[in-house]
């Protein structure tokens, strides 16, 4: 049997609920944020052990915000990442499902390290809350970063492994015929891939520190002087990790196969661009860290979003390379399912602006003070889940009893 | 065929088992937590009594911090589990219901933002708008709980979707009802345990009382509706889980059944004694015991719940070892059954060994093990001294003579009620039988 007949034949019989290009651009918007609170969170690892090096207060207190920056950008990562996770495995199911399967015990691995990184992380947070600068320990963010780090190495080469299929079966066959069923393939490290993630994590952080200058400005409770430093140094990783992270992006380019001619493809060619734009945006803006932040957060969101869908091409040509288009999946259509979707994703949208306000209000607020917040907002997010309730309710009562299947 | 995991010794599906009863504990007190939270926080509001409120900041915290995370931590962890054990069932699912799983991650976006919000603005913003963030929490989560239950009553009766394929035919189907109504009736009980455990840990001796008594009196209530609808529940499950599972066609899983009852009657006795009637005898150890009494109980009845599909991974579609068993013309998908019974299943094999002329022993028994990894391998462990349904021993068990006799069986296989038909055409079978019977006489 041939590959292209292989990754053909493995498409889900069922073909999917909808055309393919809904799934896939769902699964680059959702994969972007993803990504960029991954990003936050191993720079701000990595970061808080820098600051919690430096020993003076600014920076002990800099590392204890970081460390509560971990523990909650990691769980929101970890559910944004659901979301990618969901979509790839209905247009590039063959693809994922293989290297899941070959590589089985890393994929397993990966689940302890981030819960270990987890652990790890709060170990910190929790840890060094009442710290001064000699009971402060960096411990527990050590190990939060080599969790991290190697759970990037493995999904890093898990999904290099779905761009090699040509390779599957001399993985997984030995040359004397032996079927190797231990789930520890590892395959296809690529390290300019993998460091311009991560040098890109750290600007992130950079930047993220920039935008938390601004927010916590208003707070009459914060010492000046402190956010200073914090907009100082995030300016300055910003620019300066930038830099290396773009010399890496050039280094991964490198690492890609000429004739798949992905660095003609127009994502990459916006992304590089951006990319080298957004470094020189982030050279000013260290001048006036402030000013710019907002903008700076914007450009790199642009970025990261345009790098993923160049990814996501570069897939493609991966994948056309063996014969495979997601373009090809056999569509049956689900309209009611569809639209469940789509609705609720709106309301959703909807409903967050509610916690979102409260807590954008309430951290501004100065410690000990009580904001208050016209309760409509919060009833209306909750009537709006009641209804959907509600209308997902009546809609089983009505579907069960047609069905026979309510008593 | 995906490339097949082997995990030595145990089968790779005890790793789902695994992961998901330790899913099943945090999760269903992830949804279930935050109504006894706001029950409480709504009262404090009301009467004016802040000392009720040092019991919402620790409860809340242990939600967070154990539940929602280990939760969201596992439910991904079972994801991962049955993607490499059972790749096939998995993608059978997602690309059936990849909607629903959609929509319930709107709802996790709404509860991870609910649930930290909540816990960072305690006291932090008016006491009105604090408690319609735990509302909006404790509603999302429940959400999440009817979503998912219509896909997991789904692998066990499919209702109308074998005929139609529609999302929502297959979704309501006949257990739905009854198990969306005990996962919330449980849900409620595992939160009063928990309640009392966190309860027991305030210094206030007649707050805690008194929360400690309210948290009873919720999971008595839970509990006793609970067991009412898995009542329901179990007349509802279609006729050959019936006979698998309450009528001994397997028998251990009426075991697990009866196992799950009395941990059930174990959790209600201690509410009923150490919550209603000597508050002040509960404390956090017993508490942790009752827990972990609740973690068997629930490990067993979701056991029972898996263990009655079979031969089935997917009811009435997708056998246990991932092979399509029946036509679904409505979303044009064939037996594979009937395929690999005419063509041959090894020759529509990617990863199989490429010297499979099947004259030489040496080969025959590598394509032996090939087929007998993706036809039994998801049930049985391959290996001697396993621990999980050995297939050396079972079939040493039958005493075969001859790979004839082993072919037989495999003829044969298909009138178990909990296995399915071995598929593939006579060559298939004589390599297997042949690998098979060197196993057992290995
Ligand atoms: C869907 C899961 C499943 C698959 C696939 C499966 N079996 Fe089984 N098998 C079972 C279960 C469950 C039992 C009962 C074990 C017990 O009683 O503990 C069983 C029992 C057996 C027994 C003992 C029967 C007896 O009468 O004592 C043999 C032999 C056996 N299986 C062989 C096979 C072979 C060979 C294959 C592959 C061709 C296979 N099974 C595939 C689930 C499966």
């Amino acid at each position: 049997m041939d590959l292209s007949l292989f990754l053909n034949n493995m498409r889900d019989p069922a073909g999917v609920p909808f055309y393919p290009f809904l799934f896939q651009v769902l699964m680059v918007l959702t994969f972007a944020m993803h990504i960029t609170m991954v990003n936050l969170v191993v720079g701000s690892t990595f970061v808080a052990l820098l600051e919690a090096a430096r020993k003076t207060d600014h920076s002990l207190k800099l590392a204890k915000a970081l460390g509560r920056v971990i523990t909650v950008s990691l769980s929101i990562a970890i559910v944004l990442g659901v979301a990618p996770l969901l979509f790839v495995q209905v247009i590039y199911d063959p693809f994922w499902y293989t290297a899941n399967t070959m590589s089985a015990f890393y994929a397993l691995m990966f689940l302890v390290l981030v819960t270990g990184g987890f652990y790890a992380a709060y170990g910190f947070y929790l840890g060094n809350r009442n710290s001064d600068a000699s009971s402060f320990s960096s411990g527990w963010a050590w190990l939060a970063l080599i969790f991290m780090l190697l759970a990037a190495v493995i999904i890093h080469m898990l999904s290099m492994e779905q761009l090699m299929p040509a390779q599957w079966k001399s993985w997984v066959i030995t040359p004397e015929g032996s079927y190797l069923t231990d789930g520890g393939q590892f395959h296809g490290f690529s390290p300019g891939r993998f460091l311009h993630f991560i040098l890109s994590s750290f600007a992130v952080t950079g930047v993220f520190m920039m935008l938390y200058t601004v927010y916590f400005r208003k707070r009459t409770d914060y010492d000046p002087a402190y956010l200073d430093y914090v907009a100082r140094r995030g300016a300055g990783i910003a620019f300066a990790f930038s830099v290396v992270a773009a010399a890496a992006g050039f280094w991964w380019a490198g690492e890609i196969p000429a004739e798949l001619g992905f660095l003609k493809n127009p994502f990459f060619v916006a992304g590089a661009v951006g990319g080298i734009a957004l470094v020189a945006y982030l050279g000013m803006a260290h001048l006036n860290p402030e000013k710019y932040a907002a903008k700076a957060a914007t450009a790199m969101f642009i970025v990261i979003f345009t790098m993923c869908a160049a990814r996501e091409g570069l897939r493609m040509d991966y994948a056309a390379a063996a014969g495979y288009s997601i373009f090809d999946y056999k569509v049956n259509v689900d309209w009611p399912s569809t639209l469940l979707f789509l609705a609720t994703f709106v309301m959703g949208l909807c409903v967050l602006c509610f916690p979102a306000m409260a807590a954008f209000r309430a951290g501004r607020a100065p410690a000990g003070e009580v904001v208050t917040i016209d309760e409509v907002h919060g009833r209306r997010a909750v009537t709006m889940l009641i209804i959907w309730f509600a209308v997902v309710a009546g809609l089983g009562i009505v579907i069960s009893i047609k069905n026979g299947t309510l008593f | 065929m995906y490339p097949f995991w082997e995990l030595p010794f145990f089968t790779s599906g005890i790793v789902i088992a695994l992961i998901a009863t330790f899913h099943i504990l945090p999760c269903h007190l992830a949804t279930g937590a935050f109504w006894f939270n706001v029950y409480i926080e709504r009262k404090s509001v009301k009467e004016g009594r802040p000392e009720l409120m040092e019991f919402i900041k620790r409860y809340s915290l242990m939600i967070l911090v154990f539940c929602f995370v280990i939760g969201s931590l596992t439910g991904v962890g079972i994801w991962f589990a049955a993607t490499v054990a059972s790749p096939r069932a998995i993608s059978g699912l997602i690309h059936n219901y990849v909607w629903g799983w959609a929509t319930e991650w709107v709802f996790f976006l709404i509860e991870i933002a609910a649930i930290y919000v909540y816990y960072y603005t305690l006291g932090r913003i008016d006491s009105k708008s604090h408690l319609m963030l735990g509302w909006l929490y404790a509603w999302a989560a429940w959400i999440s709980m009817v979503i998912i239950t219509g896909i997991l009553a789904f692998m066990l009766s499919p209702g109308k979707w074998v005929e139609t394929g529609g999302f929502f035919d297959g979704f309501f189907n006949e257990t739905y009802w009854p198990q969306l109504f005990t996962r919330t009736a449980l849900m409620f009980g595992i939160a009063g345990v928990y309640a009392v455990i966190v309860a027991s840990t305030l210094e206030d001796r007649k707050v805690r009382d008194e929360i400690v008594r309210k948290a009873a009196v919720w999971g008595i209530a839970g509990m006793a509706a609970g067991a009412l609808f898995s009542v329901w529940y179990l007349f509802r499950i279609p006729a050959p889980a019936r006979e698998l599972g309450l009528e001994g066609g397997l028998p251990y899983l009426r075991t697990m059944l009866k196992a799950a009852g009395a941990s059930y009657l174990v959790v209600l006795l201690w509410f009923v004694l150490c919550g209603l009637i000597k508050p002040q005898w509960s404390g956090r150890a017993t508490g942790i015991v009752i827990l972990c009494i609740l973690f068997l109980g629930i490990g067993a009845g979701e056991g029972f719940r898996e263990g009655i599909r079979r031969p089935y991974i997917i009811a009435q579609y997708m056998y246990g070892n991932q092979i399509i068993g029946t036509d679904l013309a409505a979303k044009g998908i064939k037996s594979e059954v009937e395929k690999y019974d005419s063509q041959g299943f090894l020759k529509n094999l990617y990863f199989r060994p490429d010297k499979t002329d099947l004259e030489n022993p040496g080969d025959r028994l590598l394509a032996g093990r090939v087929i007998a990894l993706h036809q039994c391998g998801n049930c049985h462990a391959l290996d001697i001294h396993a621990k999980m349904r050995p297939l050396p021993a079972l079939l040493a068990n039958l005493s075969p003579e001859s790979p004839d006799d082993i072919a037989g069986f495999l003829e044969a296989l298909g009138d178990y009620p909990y296995m399915p038909p071995f598929s593939g055409n006579d060559e298939d079978k004589a390599a297997a039988a042949e690998y098979l019977f060197w196993i057992v006489r290995r």
